[in-house]
């Protein structure tokens, strides 16, 4: 037993004693960051475009565009209009087509506005067939979709109000159509509230998937970095010595604890993180979180999955990198489990949504997606002979693999060339 | 005298090929043995069994007292043929780490650790990461981890292999120490000067077999001394001498000839030689050689060692 924990000592340490382990756990926090908060920042700090409104309709299209862009909208929160309405360098008059072409020195930035700023934008408003109204949507950059959107909303409500006046409904009655919008109320039997459901009792199957991926992540990880120490192990002969030193399960154990350390660090980190920025960010999403995660039982399944989904693939990883000297011969032979690492992914996803689905319900019994397909599901509490009996098949397997990679482990640690996955069936089939 | 090690009957197959056949032999505690043969002779199949590390088709390994080498895995100190540490870890925490494996507390396997390092000549590189070190350096590193808890029984895999002959001196002498202090050694070589100079014992691998199982003096005795003569003579002549059954001839200096007379079993090379002056053969030098542990091993595998080395040098390239 001390042999086992000198070695997961020793695995543990190779890694955080590394400025690489901090620097590429800091950079997930740090992408998930950027990712989330970088395109508001992005957006919070361009200006938005000029724009000018030429209506050549003569019905009031103009002045509703323009209104629509100095108006916040109905929900609440933070506001910032998506254009400036400017005056417009060229006069409403002629064809729209020609506005257009006489306007594009202004758009191009070959030309400044009277005020000095750039022409982001144009909307030119004129008369279409049959009684309908086009808009020319003018811009030197394309993506300029939330300016577009408020041009395309005010000219679409201007040509309704036109259309029920001209059907006879006065301004009252038109401003009572706004008000008359249902107001709908979520319930669910399994809701506390009085049935009422609210963003807390969504929280379970969204802390369910998050929890999942979190496994799979970390399973994933760990599993990798298990092989690559393995394989680093192999190619520089020192599997041999270990091998003389203690014996496989202390050396296959003590690796894997090693490695699960690390990824409980990492877990550790990233959860002390994110709690205490949405914490700080955010208190009462926190609280209902943790009041989640405590109260349905996704801690013991988060618990029991990690051990039971990480033992399982640490060790076919562990086994597979004592036959491989380089992380390409391991890709070989890990072909086929990559592939089906790809099948939880695609049904987690599934389970936020729908996760009584009888495919998810089948797939749970496949010991090799029990942890992260259950870990999913855990939200809408899984009958127990369920949980019961997928965890069991799942410890079974474990066993099994557990086994199995013990005797690949040794007969591949004294194994040399390459080997391929049939090979690795031979030497797993004479292993004594 | 106790036997630390001792096969008998012991046979290693993979599937059709046998890699070790019907070996037995004993190494007595407290010697040096040698373990000898050319590449793919068995030597390292038989080190991997003794060691625990694969089981054997057939036959029994007594290790220490004990059938199974895992049992006393903390008596036991090995070097591989194919060497290798952390690359990141400095040699004072590799020796300990390894050191600690065998039962060492981590506080005197670090002490262990500086001492050997000091000893060896090492100290200014204890903390310098191995992969900085030179590959000489790596290698006396690894050794000074296989023997840091002291073991009673010492297996070294090709211990002189990838050395240059300064640092095959060091560790020559670093096994003589060993063995003075009580510990058996057992190295493998295809390199017979080593053997020559270190061991008590030697056995003799060939395919697979066991070739022979004894003393050096006694490996030597296998082969014929030899009676070495240069000049201007012809091998007709040698041939003719008492006591020489066989005439091997090569180019000397000057034109002249060297020519190599085995001596039959028993023969005397002072019998030969008069008789050569006797006749007035035009010699300029003789000299009555005595076998090497090479000229043994030739005769006893029936002349199958084309890797085998009889010098140092060989090995050090």
């Amino acid at each position: 037993m001390i042999r086992l924990l000198r070695i997961a000592r020793r695995e543990y340490l190779a890694y955080v004693k590394t400025f690489g382990f901090w620097l590429s756990m800091a950079m997930v926090p740090i992408s998930i960051a950027l990712f989330g908060v970088g395109p508001t920042l992005i957006a919070k700090n361009t200006p938005p475009p000029l724009i000018a409104v030429i209506d050549l309709t003569g019905q009031g299209y103009g002045p509703a565009v323009e209104k629509a862009f100095d108006k916040p909208p109905a929900v609440q929160g933070e506001w910032k209009p998506t254009g400036i309405v400017a005056p417009s360098p060229v006069p409403a008059e002629g064809a729209s087509a020609a506005i257009g072409q006489k306007l594009k020195p202004w758009l191009l930035g070959e030309r400044t506005l009277p005020g000095g700023g750039k022409l982001g934008v144009a909307a030119v408003i004129h008369p279409a067939a049959g009684g309908q109204v086009s808009v020319d949507f003018w811009s030197s950059n394309l993506s300029q979709l939330s300016a577009k959107k408020t041009v395309n909303d005010a000219v679409d409500e201007r040509f309704q109000r036109l259309k029920l006046k001209a059907a006879g409904l006065d301004d009252k009655a038109i401003a009572s159509l706004d008000e008359g919008a249902p107001d709908m109320t979520d319930f669910s039997p399994k809701s506390e509230a009085e049935g009422k459901t609210s963003l807390r009792d969504r929280l379970p199957g969204i802390v369910g998937f998050a929890l999942a991926m979190l496994l799979w992540m970390l399973i994933f990880t760990g599993a990798g970095l298990l092989l690559n120490s393995v394989i680093e192990e192999k190619s520089s002969r020192i599997l041999e010595v270990l091998l003389s030193s203690a014996s496989v399960p202390e050396i296959m154990f003590g690796k894997i604890l090693g490695i699960a350390g690390i990824a409980l660090t990492v877990l550790a980190v990233w959860i002390g993180l994110a709690g205490a920025g949405l914490a700080w960010k955010q208190p009462q999403l926190a609280a209902d979180i943790a009041s989640v995660i405590m109260s349905k039982g996704l801690v013991f399944y988060f618990a029991f999955y990690l051990v039971g989904g990480y033992m399982m693939y640490a060790s076919i990883f562990t086994a597979v990198g004592a036959f491989c000297e380089t992380t390409r011969e391991a890709q070989t032979l890990l072909g086929p489990i990559m592939m089906l690492l790809a099948v939880p992914i695609v049904f987690m996803t599934q389970a936020i949504t729908n996760p009584d689905a009888p495919i998810l319900e089948i797939l749970s019994w496949v010991p090799l997606f029990t942890p992260f397909l259950m870990t999913a599901r855990a939200a809408v509490e899984p009958p127990l002979w369920e949980v019961a009996g997928t965890g069991a098949l799942m410890m079974a397997t474990v066993a099994l693999v557990v086994w199995v990679a013990g005797r690949a482990f040794r007969a591949g640690a004294l194994s040399t060339g390459k080997v391929d996955l049939k090979g690795l069936v031979q030497k797993l089939r004479r292993a004594d | 005298m106790d036997a630390a090690l001792s096969l008998s009957g012991v046979t290693k197959r993979y599937g059709d090929f046998t890699a070790v056949n019907d070996l037995s032999f004993t190494a007595e505690r407290g010697r040096i043995l040698g373990f000898l043969g050319p590449n793919g002779a068995g030597k390292t199949s038989t080190l991997r069994m003794v060691l625990g590390l694969m089981a054997p088709t057939a036959g029994k390994i007594q290790v220490l007292g004990e059938d199974d080498a895992r049992k006393v895995r903390a008596r036991i100190g090995f070097l591989p043929e194919e060497r290798g540490l952390y690359k990141r870890m400095t040699p004072v925490e590799a020796i300990a780490f390894l050191g600690s494996l065998k039962g060492l507390s981590t506080g005197e396997a670090r002490k262990r650790a500086r001492r050997l390092l000091d000893e060896q000549g090492l100290g200014e590189a204890a903390n310098r990461q191995i992969r900085a070190l030179s590959k000489g350096m790596a290698q006396k590193v690894q050794l000074l981890s296989a023997i840091v808890h002291e073991p009673e029984l010492v297996i070294l895999d090709e211990p002189f292999s990838g050395l240059d002959p300064v640092n095959q001196q060091t560790l020559e002498s670093l096994i003589r120490n060993l063995a003075r202090r009580g510990a058996t050694v057992v190295f493998s070589t295809h390199v017979m000067q080593h053997a020559e100079r270190l061991c008590d014992h030697v056995v003799l691998m060939a395919n697979g077999r066991k070739a022979f199982d004894g003393s050096v003096a006694e490996a030597r005795a296998k082969a014929p001394r030899a009676l070495v003569i240069e000049g201007a003579v012809r091998a007709e002549d040698v041939a003719a001498l008492p006591g020489v059954t066989t005439v091997t001839a090569e180019p000397a200096e000057a034109g002249a000839l060297r020519l190599t007379a085995a001596l039959a079993d028993g023969a005397s090379g002072q019998e030969a030689l008069k008789a050569a002056f006797l006749k007035g053969l035009d010699i300029v030098r003789f000299e009555l050689k005595e076998p090497t542990l090479h000229d043994a091993f030739i005769v006893l595998t029936g002349g199958e060692s084309s890797d085998i080395q009889a010098s140092a040098s060989g090995a050090a390239q």
